[in-house]
């Protein structure tokens, strides 16, 4: 398990980047959308976002919707890659392990 | 401090579990209901042109008797309730996304109501010196062939076959419907078209929850 990327491999990231992975290509989120698809916390979400955020995974933009902020989220380049090599990671553990079948 | 949730799935099953869950229903959430995208419309057009059809029918005498005000009512006021019903449902499912597919969606907007404005134009300009039953034929073939165009033009610009195709009925139907002249017309689109894009909405459906 050691090649496996340590900041998608944890339950509530890894949430997050298959979510944002849905999105199209150029796409962004804006975060209480993607906290009510998530159903977290504000806070827990902002805490694994800033994490995913200093990896260079998410880019969190703040802009402004007429007078109102908005934060917009949306995974990067770098974020999708990561995210398809970790699941690529995932499945090459997943085929060995199907034919010697333990329990 | 570790959270649960910062904890690693328990396997790469679960984790390849969760990756697909997840994304599924991020998908749903992202896509708006394919029902709700058709199934108005479907009805509009079921129930509009079919009352046109009864009234407006082949033939000298209308086949069912009716205030002379209902058929073309009924149409536009299931149109218009197909439009904010739809709009409410885009904006439940894209209103919270910004970026590339917002501007294709807008833009794609901007073709629906300039293409009916041009036809509004040109229909309005030449009713008057045609034939009754001929404006009503004008008008929805014009209509019908327009939005059998954008249908497939949206099938186009999001690479969804389904949406394709019902515009390629679409359109050969509303060709069929004007060959075949007023009233057949009115029928041709009513089931032809509506049950096209019931059927559309049901199978968008049954794939979308056919997905894990």
């Amino acid at each position: 398990m050691t090649e496996l990327d340590p900041v998608i491999h944890a339950q509530a990231r890894l949430r997050v980047v298959a979510t944002l992975s849905a999105l199209p290509d150029c796409d962004q989120v804006t975060f209480p959308r993607l906290q009510e698809i998530l159903g977290m916390t504000a806070g827990n979400l902002s805490v694994h976002l800033r994490r995913l955020e200093e990896a260079g995974y998410v880019a969190v933009t703040k802009t402004h919707r007429g007078r109102t902020p908005v934060t917009l989220i949306a995974l990067t380049r770098r974020g999708r890659l990561a995210f398809e090599e970790y699941t690529e990671a995932i499945r090459a553990l997943l085929a060995p392990a199907d034919a010697k079948e333990t329990s | 401090m570790i959270a649960d949730d910062d904890l690693p799935p328990e396997d790469p099953a679960a984790a390849l579990r969760l990756i697909d869950e997840q994304r599924a229903s991020a998908a749903r959430q992202f896509e708006p209901d394919p029902r709700a995208y058709y199934w108005p419309w479907g009805l509009a057009w079921l129930i509009g042109f079919g009352l046109h059809f009864l009234y407006f029918s082949p033939g000298d005498a209308p086949l069912v008797d009716m205030p002379s005000w209902l058929p073309l009512t009924t149409l536009f006021v299931l149109l218009t309730a197909a439009a904010v019903f739809t709009a409410v449902a885009g904006a439940q499912a894209y209103g919270q996304v910004t970026g590339e597919s917002a501007r294709r969606g807008a833009w794609y907007g901007w073709s629906w109501g300039l293409g009916f404005l041009t036809l509004f134009v040109i229909a309005g300009r030449v009713s008057d010196s045609l034939p009754s039953d001929l404006v009503g034929l004008l008008w929805s073939a014009l209509a019908v062939g327009l939005t059998g165009i954008l249908h497939m033009a949206g099938g186009a610009i999001w690479l969804d076959r389904r949406l394709f195709l019902l515009g390629i009925w679409i359109t050969v139907v509303n060709v069929l419907g004007v060959i075949a002249g007023p009233g057949w017309h009115a029928l041709v689109v009513a089931v032809a078209g509506g049950g096209g894009m019931l059927l559309a909405g049901t199978l968008g459906w049954l794939h979308r929850k056919g997905r894990p």
